[in-house]
């Protein structure tokens, strides 16, 4: 079968991407899994200046998936073009950086500044993130703010561009449909979706910051009415995640209109998931007699 | 640097025991592992199958067998993933990433400092202060210790004389083991760090203590030895969940201006007691 995809005028050789935030910049992955299994990698939401990231506890594990509060964490714009980018180079896989910015004008400058490195595949608007006070996933909750944030990455990148949504509203597709008009060539869902734990001896919240993104297979069902909701509304390419566990979350993700996955949660707990994925989906292929992937996208409405 | 070899393999579970303290222990076969193993490196195991409980969960090495390609942990019963575990039967396999962290190593100039034994002078003292389960990881150290010409001894403390996991093991090995227990039923009354004062003034800037358990202890320790500039390592325990840096979960706040983090998972989890907030402070 062949498995090769185009998401806005970029084509993966797998339909099968590292989410953004499982994966920092590549460093650690490589001691434990091989980055060349995945058809292109989203690395972690990239800030104009550094974060520290929230105070600990950072992580909590809930039934069938986990709590995040981790707060965007990461060195910077700038040491991520000059040091991160020219390392994960070298593996071929595209590169997707995902961006986060604390207001319009930051959107833009991140997109001016990436746009100054060629190796930089695409961008991913990160209007989702529930973990940071400012920015983050206030832009993504409404359609009139989600414009904006995506028009002002669109002014500075020419590049493939793409918007990354959360489930934490009412309709959201109408927050798709804005994105493409803002610009973009295509939609990634889901992020977290907000939530809470008690530690029920301290009698207060587990998470430093007391609410976090639920994630994991918990979470699948919801992603995958969203995927089957927005690939509908939007004439553009989505990237489903969500819960994706193995090459049968996958397909279900693909029948419901994605035309890329990603794996977040899941390489958490097994980093050599990308591979065990695109073997599972070859073997599909021939088991059911699928030439291309892509013949699969949103069978489940068409 | 050198890549650190980790390993994700499917372990055979050995034997599983239950033992003094209401711990649990379980010998694995991970060859892989055992061989590169250094003490305070973890694993973080796949209890069961399936997504109930979903995450990995991180557990230190209490003993590694490189020549028998077996490694051990020691647990505690304390949530669903550790009751399972308690489940184990022999011949049952798991799924084990490992090993993880930076370990301890007497011999790291990076962790002691440059530090190197006196030759022909008074034999360095390795001091080790454990509170409940955290006296765990401290036995493969105490291996390597005695190698590098270190003298040993434990200062372990818990509630009761049940409360206790058995010393044995460091008592063959040579290591002087002095115990407390919170309601005097073995040995001192009281609290670890209130049996370690009394040596703490015998110590000079050579020696070294290495410590592992709840965070009061810790911070006490802290104080204790900061107060007298010996130098403390400190091993941390903070919720995790890949072990190997990718999600950046583990969080530990650095001490001083640094108003940043650093993670139990890849800058641990033995930290200088120095470079990091251990609250109470």
């Amino acid at each position: 079968m062949d498995l090769s995809v185009n998401l806005a005028g970029l084509t993966l050789k797998n339909p099968v991407i590292a989410a953004s935030g499982v994966f920092g910049y590549g460093e650690e992955y490589v001691k434990v899994g091989d980055i060349r299994w995945f058809g292109a990698v989203s690395v972690k939401g990239t800030t104009l200046n550094p974060r520290a990231g929230n105070p600990p506890p950072r992580t909590c594990e809930t039934p069938a998936g986990m709590l995040n509060s981790i707060g965007l964490e990461n060195p910077g714009a700038k040491v991520v073009i000059e040091e991160k980018l020219p390392w994960l180079a070298q593996f071929g896989v595209p590169v997707i950086v995902n961006i986060s910015g604390e207001s319009y004008e930051e959107f833009r400058t991140l997109g001016s500044m990436f746009s100054e490195s060629p190796l930089v595949s695409a961008l991913e608007v990160n209007v989702s993130c529930p973990n940071v006070r400012a920015g983050g996933m206030a832009f993504g909750v409404d359609p009139r703010s989600c414009y904006r944030a995506t028009y002002a990455v669109r002014r500075a990148w020419h590049g493939p561009l793409i918007v990354k949504l959360t489930p934490n509203v009412q309709d959201i597709s109408s927050v798709a449909r804005a994105a493409v008009e803002g610009g973009a060539d295509a939609i990634s869902l889901i992020n977290t979706l907000v939530g809470l734990a008690i530690d029920i001896k301290k009698r207060k919240p587990v998470l430093g910051s007391v609410t976090g993104g639920l994630s994991g297979p918990a979470i699948k069902p919801v992603a995958l009415r969203c995927v089957y909701e927005v690939s509908q509304a939007v004439p553009v390419p989505v990237i489903g995640m969500g819960g994706i566990l193995d090459y049968r979350d996958a397909l279900e993700f693909i029948m419901a209109g994605a035309t890329a996955v990603a794996v977040g949660t899941a390489v958490l707990v097994n980093p050599s998931v990308p591979r065990s994925i695109v073997e599972g989906l070859i073997k599909y292929g021939q088991e059911e007699g699928v030439e291309r992937i892509s013949d699969l996208v949103g069978v489940a409405w068409r | 640097m050198s890549t650190p070899e980790i390993h994700d393999v499917l372990a055979e579970v050995m034997s599983v025991k239950r033992c003094r303290g209401g711990v649990y222990r379980a010998e694995l076969v991970a060859p892989e592992i055992a061989a590169v193993a250094k003490p305070f490196q973890f694993v973080n195991i796949k209890v069961s199958p399936g997504n109930d409980p979903f995450l990995r969960r991180p557990f230190s090495l209490s003993r590694i067998e490189p020549d028998e390609g077996i490694i051990e942990i020691t647990w505690a019963v304390v949530g669903k993933g550790t009751g399972i575990m308690a489940t184990w039967e022999p011949g049952r396999e798991v799924k084990i990433l490992g090993p993880l962290g930076n370990g301890f190593s007497l011999e790291d100039k990076g962790l002691t400092g440059g530090f190197i034994a006196p030759l022909g002078g008074k034999a360095p003292e390795l001091i080790l202060v454990a509170g409940g389960t955290g006296l765990a990881p401290m036995y493969p150290l105490v291996m390597s210790a005695r190698k590098s010409g270190f003298t040993v001894s434990l200062f372990y403390g818990g509630r009761s004389l049940e409360s206790l996991m058995d010393t044995d093991r460091f008592e063959q090995s040579g290591c002087e083991v002095h115990i407390s227990t919170e309601d005097g039923s073995a040995g001192f009354r009281g609290v670890v760090t209130g049996l370690f004062e009394s040596r703490l003034r015998n110590l000079s800037a050579s020696d070294i203590v290495v410590a592992c358990g709840p965070r009061p202890m810790l911070q006490r320790l802290k104080s204790m030895c900061g107060q007298r500039n010996i130098r403390l390592y400190v091993s941390l325990e903070e919720r995790m969940a890949c072990g190997v840096g990718l999600c950046k979960g583990c969080a530990v706040k650095t001490s001083g201006n640094d108003p940043g983090y650093r993670h139990v998972c890849t800058d641990g989890p033995v930290f200088l007691a120095d470079t990091v907030e251990l609250g109470g402070e």
